[in-house]
Formats: structure tokens, C-alpha cells, sequence
């Protein structure tokens, strides 16, 4: 009975085509809408914890509060405390140092080129791998001796040198008001996607290089910032609990409250945006939700149309047998069906939008199965909510009244 | 709840009397609200297996009333309506549904098929009711469609028949189930003489085959092909005749 009634819906619902599909329009949009707008927002949030793994989630930077307003020298670090910290927790510290950067114009030849100078360690490798196309990475000695050294990223070396291959060759820029000359000894490669681009600004037109970092301590070596990598193998909880530890040391050691110490985590700011980005998705999906909603009143409206138009012939199956809880089935299943329908071809179309947008943009999209079993779920559902008033008015009809109705 | 689908059987009385019909001082009191309009006044009336009945009245009279409650469309206000020895007032609205279903078989004045949907379609809704299979009701449509003439009709739509076609689908239809009861209402009010008669021979094919028939109509020449013509006026039987002559129909070849 049930492959019955469902064959009479289809009947129907082929009958009055073009009425059909306008109703089914309604839901289409919405589940469309509600599919595309969570798959995008999952897909800026697998976006951005990749940005965040690339940067290194068991980075963590520890500095003197902004809110300290009598700072002292003490409250800076220096590059011995820096090692001692190393001696003290020892591998569970991956890496650490201060993190120093410098941005200027990069001359070489009659090239010029916008750079961003990163001032890391000779094991900076081992947290951050890079793939080194020509020549060689920093040393321990580069670092120790300070010498001028580069490793250069290849798009930048193409842009100043002519060519990838570029070691040997030799640039010039401002160091803390000084001319320095740098001497290429690497160069390395590092594929961006679009997203990726997009945040961290255009890198097509900024170069980018590692320099040792105790070139960029100048001019007293006291450090504001201590950049920590801890043990990548660490659990999120050892990791914080690492790094509160850390805190407190320092703090013991400057004479200070470790409160008086700012530590930003790479990993609590990730779970912080993500939080932020899935609220924001769930938001914007629950709006889109509305839209269901009137969806779902366009297949009220429509059934009840249908079930006045069709009074005759209810009557009809009412006088030849048709119980109540047949009609109301009847109908139920011709609601239920042009809402699956609508959804379905809604599924398809929002995926269809996110996987092709996401390849415009060269993007890996993310459409999760819960999401789209969600919204099945819910427009099987708008439709049987919204047929249940067309359909028990239906159910009710007399049937001498409606074999009467013209 | 499993089975909530299928018919509960131990609804259909099965005894057998000769009595199909017996009305027992019945009553049909119309509420308007304001005033009450009395349908049926105290009706006795006994119709036995196998007779073809005229139920005559002008508009008013409440033949068709008596239509609505011998087709258990409607209950009775007060009395008794024994339909196959079953008392219909006692019945709820799902339990008449399959009494109509079983019982009775509709053959209306504006045919009543459902449209867009092919005559054999129409025929076999009865028997989706009755939860009857899909190749038993294919098969049982198809030798009823035949048998009214219609064979080579089985895909066409109500609208592309004939107003004689259509009744004789409608009349397939009433077949479908082998109710002991066809109940007609004004079944030759929308067709021309010719078809008219077509039909009406139709019915007495249908008498003398062992059917229960019965006819409501204001037309004389209709009611001459049944056996027996009960005349209503003011909600009350004036006569009840036996028909000793009735029309005879045409002797096939």
C-alpha cells in the first residue's frame, strides 16, 4: 500500500508539472543554500587549521605583558637565558628563539625587490621543513658567527636573479640602519595555495629569506619575544602545561608574577578562530534555514490548493473505500515526496556550487556526509510537518459534501 | 501497529440472509442550526438479494438522501439500516469505509472517475483498497473493462471516453469488489437516449446475472427496466410497486 500510495503521488506530482517543480523550488533553494554555506564555512575551517598546522601548532610566543607599564631591562630576555631554558626542559623544547623579522627593499644588481628577512636558528628545520632546491640550509656556525648568510625562497630568487638557482649571489639591504650584505647559500621551495595567499597577503610581489637570528638582535641583544616550539609529539595538555611551566621559571627568574607574562599558543588560537568560524558558519546556515522554512509554506500552500481542487475526487475514493488514514497517507506521501525531491536535487545543486567554486579557487572543499544526512532529514521533514494540515483536511472531508463540490 | 495497513476482516459481516436491505422505522433529521429539516420520516422498506429497484421522487423527496444512507455515506438520525444483516448506525466512520469498499458498489449521475487517470487505473482503485495485489487487480480490472465492453479502452483516459464509455467504466468499477449491492444515483442523468438505454441494459445483464440492484431516478422510462419502483415524496414511501413488465432489453446478434 505504501509503494502504492507513493505511486500515486508521483502520478500527481507528474500531473501538474510545472506547479510541481515551482513548489519544489522553494526547497531546492533552501537546502542548496543551507548545504553550500555550511560546506564553505567547513572548508575555511579545514582552511584554516592547515594554515595553523603549516605555522606549527606546538608554537607558543611568551613576552612581557602589554600591561606592564613599568618595564624593565630585566623583562627582556637575553640569548644566554634563552639557552638555559633549552638546558632546563631540555626535549621537551624543540626549538626556541626570538622570532625576529625585518621587512625592506632588497637590492641586487639593478634589482628591486620588497623582502621579509626572518632571523631564525640553524635547526629552525627541524619544526618548519623546507624544501631546499639548491644549496644548503643555515648552520650552527652561520648562526653562532653571525654571519650574513641567506636561504632564499625561489620565486624570489627567479624575481631578483633571473634565476632559481642562486646561490652564490649576493644582495644588499638596510639592517637596523646599516647597508648589509647578504650572501645566498640556499634556496628553497614552498608550494601556496590560494587561501593561504590571500591571508598572509600577496606573496607574488614581497620576497621572502631566512637570515641567522643573531643578526637581527642588534642592537643590545635583549629580546622582547621568546619564540617556543615544544615537542611536536606532545599532547595539547603536556603542551600547556610545558608552556605555563616555562612561564612560571621565567617569571620566578625576573623577580616577577608569571601573570605579569603574556603566552600566546598557536594551538589555543587556533581552537579560538575555529570556534569562532564554525558559530559564525552555523549562524549564517541557520539563516539560510529560514529559507526552508518558506520552502516548507510554499508545499503547505501548494497541498492546500491541491486537496481543494481534488475535494471531487477524495470524495471519490472516500465513497469507494478509501479510509480517513488512507487519504491522509495519500497526501502526507505526495508532500513528503515533492519535498525529497526538492532536497534532493537542492543536495546536489550546493555541492555542485562548493565543488565547483572550490576548484575555481583551487581549493580542497569540504562537504561533510552529517551535513548533508542533516538536511535529507530536515526536508523530508518540512515536507511531512507541512502536509500535515493540507493532508487531515483532506482526511476529514465528508464525502457526500465533496462528491457534491464542483 | 505492524499490520495497521491491512483491512481488519472480522469488520465484514459474513452472514447470508435473503434480506440485503432492511430499513427499520428510519429517521433523517438534517440540523441546520436554525430549524430542523426532516429528510426521512419513519422509512420501512425490505429490498431482497437479486431484485433491480427504482427509487423514484422528485428533487426533495429524499431519495437522495435515502441514497446517501443506503450507500452508508451518512447515518441514520434514529431507526435501523441492516445491510447485509449488519446494523450500519453502529458503525464508526473507518468501519463504513469498509462496508462501501466491500459492499457496495457507486455508479453517480457525473460518472466520477478520477481524471487523468486510465480507465483501468479507476477500475482497480477499488480493489487497492481492499489491499488486493497488484496482478489480481490487473487482471480483475482488465476482465471487467471486457466485460462492459471496454477492452480495447483499458489505457484511455476518462476524457477521451464517451459520456457511455465513462459510465461503463463506472459501472466496471462498482464491479470491482463483487459487492452484493450496486447502488445507481441518477446513472443515466448526463447521457443521451441512446446511451441511456445502453446502460440500463447494462444493469439488467447485470439483474439477471444474480446482481442487486438499485436505481434512483426521476425518469419513468428509466425506472420501467427494474422490477419494482418505490416512489418517494416529502421524505416518505407513496407506493411500492412490483414492475410485472419490465422493459425488456435487446437480444444480442
Amino acid at each position: 500500500m505504501l509503494l502504492e500510495n507513493m505511486k500515486m503521488a508521483f502520478h500527481a506530482i507528474r500531473v501538474n508539472k510545472m506547479r510541481s517543480f515551482l513548489t519544489m523550488l522553494g526547497i531546492i533553494i533552501g537546502i542548496g543554500s543551507v548545504i553550500s554555506i555550511v560546506s564553505i564555512g567547513d572548508t575555511m575551517r579545514s582552511l584554516f587549521s592547515s594554515l595553523y598546522k603549516d605555522v606549527g601548532l606546538s608554537q607558543a610566543y611568551i613576552s612581557i605583558g602589554y600591561w606592564i607599564e613599568d618595564v624593565r631591562d630585566s623583562d627582556y630576555f637575553t640569548m644566554d637565558e634563552l639557552d638555559r631554558l633549552k638546558e632546563i626542559f631540555g626535549d621537551r623544547i624543540a626549538y626556541i628563539d626570538s622570532a625576529p623579522s625585518i621587512s625592506g627593499e632588497v637590492k641586487a644588481g639593478g634589482n628591486k625587490l620588497k623582502f621579509n628577512l626572518s632571523g631564525v636558528d640553524y635547526n629552525y628545520q627541524n619544526v618548519q621543513p623546507v624544501n631546499m632546491i639548491y644549496g644548503r640550509y643555515l648552520t650552527e656556525e652561520d648562526v653562532k658567527a653571525r654571519k650574513q648568510v641567506a636561504v632564499m625562497e625561489a620565486g624570489a630568487a627567479k624575481k631578483i636573479y633571473g634565476t632559481e638557482q642562486a646561490v652564490g649571489r649576493t644582495f644588499r639591504t638596510e639592517v637596523y640602519g646599516s647597508m648589509t650584505e647578504f650572501t645566498v647559500v640556499g634556496v628553497y621551495k614552498k608550494e601556496v595555495n590560494a587561501f593561504q595567499k590571500l591571508l598572509m597577503g600577496s606573496s607574488d610581489d614581497t620576497g621572502a629569506a631566512f637570515v641567522p637570528w643573531t643578526l637581527l638582535t642588534w642592537p643590545n641583544d635583549l629580546i622582547y619575544s621568546c619564540r617556543l616550539f615544544a615537542d611536536p609529539g606532545m599532547s595539547r595538555e603536556d603542551m600547556n602545561q610545558l608552556f605555563q611551566e616555562i612561564m612560571f621559571y621565567i617569571a620566578k627568574s625576573k623577580g616577577r608574577n608569571s601573570q605579569d607574562f603574556r603566552l600566546t599558543t598557536a594551538m589555543d588560537e587556533m581552537v579560538q578562530v575555529d570556534s569562532v568560524m564554525g558559530g559564525l558558519s552555523a549562524a549564517v546556515g541557520g539563516i539560510a534555514a529560514i529559507s526552508l522554512l518558506v520552502g516548507g509554506i510554499g508545499i503547505m500552500n501548494i497541498m492546500l490548493v491541491s486537496v481543494t481542487e481534488r475535494t471531487r475526487e477524495i470524495g471519490i475514493r472516500k465513497a469507494l473505500g478509501a479510509t480517513t488514514r488512507d487519504v491522509l497517507i495519500q497526501f502526507l506521501t505526495e508532500s513528503a515526496i515533492l519535498s525529497a525531491c526538492g532536497g534532493t536535487i537542492g543536495i546536489i545543486l550546493g555541492i555542485g556550487v562548493v565543488f565547483v567554486g572550490g576548484n575555481a579557487l583551487g581549493l580542497q572543499v569540504v562537504v561533510k556526509p552529517a551535513v548533508v544526512l542533516l538536511a535529507v532529514t530536515f526536508s523530508a521533514m518540512v515536507g511531512i510537518f507541512f502536509g500535515i494540515y493540507p493532508a487531515s483536511k483532506a482526511a476529514k472531508a465528508d464525502p457526500i459534501e465533496a462528491l457534491r463540490y464542483e | 501497529m505492524r499490520n495497521w495497513w491491512k483491512r481488519r476482516e472480522d469488520l465484514l459481516p459474513q452472514q447470508e440472509t435473503d434480506e440485503l436491505i432492511r430499513l427499520e422505522n428510519l429517521v433523517k433529521i438534517y440540523d441546520t442550526g436554525v430549524l430542523k429539516v426532516m429528510g426521512l420520516k419513519k422509512i420501512n422498506l425490505t429490498i431482497r438479494r437479486g431484485e433491480f429497484v427504482a427509487i423514484m421522487g422528485q428533487s426533495g423527496s429524499g431519495k437522495s438522501t435515502l441514497m446517501n444512507i443506503l450507500g452508508c455515506l451518512d447515518r441514520p438520525t434514529m431507526g435501523h439500516y441492516y445491510l447485509d444483516g449488519v446494523d450500519i448506525a453502529s458503525l464508526s466512520s473507518d468501519e463504513l469505509s469498509a462496508i462501501r469498499n466491500r459492499k457496495i458498489g457507486f455508479v453517480f449521475q457525473s460518472f466520477n472517475l478520477i481524471s487523468r487517470t486510465s480507465a483501468l487505473k479507476n477500475v482497480e482503485l477499488p480493489m487497492t483498497y481492499a489491499r488486493k495485489s497488484k496482478k489480481e487487480r490487473r487482471e480483475r480490472a482488465i476482465e471487467l473493462l471486457e466485460r462492459v465492453g471496454l477492452g480495447q479502452r483499458v489505457g484511455h483516459m476518462p476524457n477521451e471516453l464517451s459520456g457511455g464509455q465513462r459510465q461503463r467504466v463506472a459501472i466496471a468499477r462498482a464491479l470491482a469488489n463483487e459487492p452484493p449491492l450496486i447502488l445507481a444515483d441518477e446513472p443515466t442523468g448526463n447521457l443521451d437516449t441512446a446511451a441511456s438505454v445502453e446502460i440500463m441494459e447494462l444493469f439488467s445483464r447485470l439483474h439477471e446475472e444474480g446482481a442487486t440492484v438499485v436505481v434512483v431516478t426521476h425518469e419513468e422510462d428509466i425506472a420501467e427496466f427494474t422490477g419494482r419502483i418505490i416512489r418517494f415524496r416529502d421524505g416518505q414511501i407513496i407506493s411500492d410497486q412490483v414492475n410485472e413488465h419490465p422493459r425488456e432489453r435487446r437480444k444480442e446478434g
